[in-house]
């Protein structure tokens, strides 16, 4: 079976416009978290969000004004993607190429506003009230979960094999794994993998309130109010924006002479069938090891994982237990990080997001810190480089853990591109 | 006012070549529009006037002017046979 590379990243993240900013945000510790403006807060005190930290639509051409956020946000993600990559416009082997979508809830913005005209239509004066049925024509088209993966083949003229997964929180870590999966087994040669998120809207903002996994405003540093591992944890921030890696067959990424960033060797994915929200120990343990047996490599070959560390009370606890199980000894020199606590949860973007974090740090041998880290949960028992960035670290292999809502894990395994 | 409105519309959205304009005739299948065009110009239509327009795509057979002829008179049938000035209504906040 081929080996694939990553030859290109991209991102638009809370953190920077772009992979460089992001990376550095991350390394710096520097918080995107902020507190929600009343437009969001549906007149709920205390609600926190981490917006990307620029739009989309400038860094687009012009014409997809009326696409939804969520579909602009993976649209520029993929454009640095392919720049990085050196890839122009619909490729020689377009047919080979594929894109590979992962989102959590698509349209969130388009639903949203379609809802508040309707109802602030139907409430408004005689006159306009016969209006509130004549909503946009490509209300559909713009909201549905695929829009974002229609816009970017479109966009690159890629027709290969593609899907959109939406497996909430493991969204984008499992359209990588399966990229992964259909260039070595031969399907494609090369895909355009993308997670994206877009639903910091008034509407989603009172439902995820509503599921009290929400972070409490810490009391002096609004910023400082995801704490994932920390005994004064409360829960994670709403975050969005999207990650893009080019994934291409080793052979086509030689012919063309690619520069590799990293191999993604390893992937993992497994159902806990135990609980609607509550994670389980036994299912992510099972998708880290599957991971590994299938980058052929022992724990003690990974130096890093970026971890799921969403900051709630249970899922850091057990993710720890199942961090802990499957590396045994080998944990006691291993990094874990969690970089939510600087770019908030994006739920379907942060799988391809976390992962192309982890592989800056494979490059760069930094290890971004689990910021406001200070006062660590005794239950949580590993190196989870509390505060400050780690350097100069020989890494040879980084992990990277998704694990979502209804029970879905991922896990995936990047490591150094043998010349 | 309609037909300001359409190819207002057409020009500067749909980026229609206002010179096809200047042939009388113009049909609207050469406006070069596919079928997601067509009721994306009529929504502004719709938008503006609160009602959805029936069967878009007869349009397609028709001259431009015959179509805004069709459109103004279903708008009339809406406003009891007034074809009411635009600028009373305001867009509310979402339409597109």
């Amino acid at each position: 079976m081929t080996s694939v590379l990553a030859t290109g990243l991209g991102m638009i993240s809370p953190l920077g416009a772009d992979c460089k900013t992001s990376f550095a945000a991350a390394l710096a510790g520097q918080s995107a978290i902020r507190r929600a403006s009343a437009e969001l807060s549906a007149g709920l005190p205390d609600l926190l969000m981490a917006p990307a930290a620029a739009e989309p639509l400038p860094l687009l051409e012009s014409g997809y004004a009326g696409s939804d956020r969520a579909a602009q946000f993976a649209l520029a993600a993929a454009q640095e993607a392919m720049a990085d990559a050196g890839i122009s416009q619909a490729p020689a082997d377009a047919g080979r190429f594929g894109v590979f979508v992962g989102v959590g809830f698509g349209g969130a913005h388009t639903l949203d506003a379609m809802y508040a005209r309707y109802c602030a239509t139907l409430g408004g004066d005689e006159n306009n009230r016969r209006r509130a049925a004549v909503v946009h024509p490509l209300s559909v088209p713009r909201m549905m979960a695929n829009a974002p993966g229609a816009l970017i083949s479109l966009r690159y003229g890629l027709r290969g094999m593609g899907n959109t997964y939406s497996v909430a929180c493991a969204s984008s870590a499992i359209a990588a794994g399966e990229a992964m999966r259909a260039i070595r087994h031969g399907y494609l040669d090369a895909a355009l993998v993308v997670g994206t998120e877009a639903m910091l809207t008034p509407g989603s903002m009172v439902a995820w309130n509503a599921l009290r996994v929400m972070a409490r405003v810490h009391a002096v540093d609004p910023a400082a109010s995801c704490r994932p591992f920390d005994r004064a944890r409360s829960g994670f921030v709403l975050g969005e924006g999207a990650a893009a890696l080019v994934l291409e067959s080793r052979v086509r990424a030689e012919r063309r002479g690619a520069r590799a960033r990293a191999e993604l060797a390893g992937y993992g994915a497994s159902a806990d069938a135990g609980h609607l929200t509550q994670p389980a120990q036994a299912g992510q343990a099972a998708a880290m090891r599957q991971a590994l047996a299938q980058a052929d490599m022992e724990p003690g070959q990974i130096q890093y994982v970026n971890a799921h560390g969403t900051a709630t009370e249970v899922g850091d606890v057990v993710e720890s237990q199942a961090i802990a199980e499957v590396f045994g000894s080998a944990s006691r020199q291993l990094a874990v990080s969690s970089t939510k606590a600087v770019h908030g949860h994006l739920i379907g973007a942060a799988g391809a997001l976390e992962l192309a974090l982890a592989i800056m740090a494979l490059e760069s041998g930094s290890i971004p810190p689990t910021a406001h880290l200070l006062d660590p949960d005794p239950r949580c028992t590993l190196d989870y480089v509390p505060l400050e960035a780690r350097h100069g670290c020989r890494i040879e292999a980084v992990m990277s853990n998704s694990f979502a809502f209804g029970g879905s894990n991922a896990c995936l395994i990047a490591r150094r591109a043998e010349p | 006012m309609l037909a300001q409105l359409i190819k207002h519309y057409l020009i500067t959205s749909a980026k229609v070549d206002p010179a096809k304009f200047d042939q009388p005739d113009i049909k609207v299948a050469d406006l070069g529009l596919d079928s997601l065009g067509l009721i994306e110009m009529l929504f502004e239509v719709e938008d503006k006037f609160g009602f959805q327009i029936a069967d878009p795509m007869r349009y397609q057979s028709m001259t431009f002017d015959a179509m805004v002829a069709d459109i103004e008179s279903q708008v009339r049938a809406h406003h009891n046979g007034e074809l009411p000035d635009i600028a009373a209504f305001d867009s509310p906040a979402g339409a597109r």
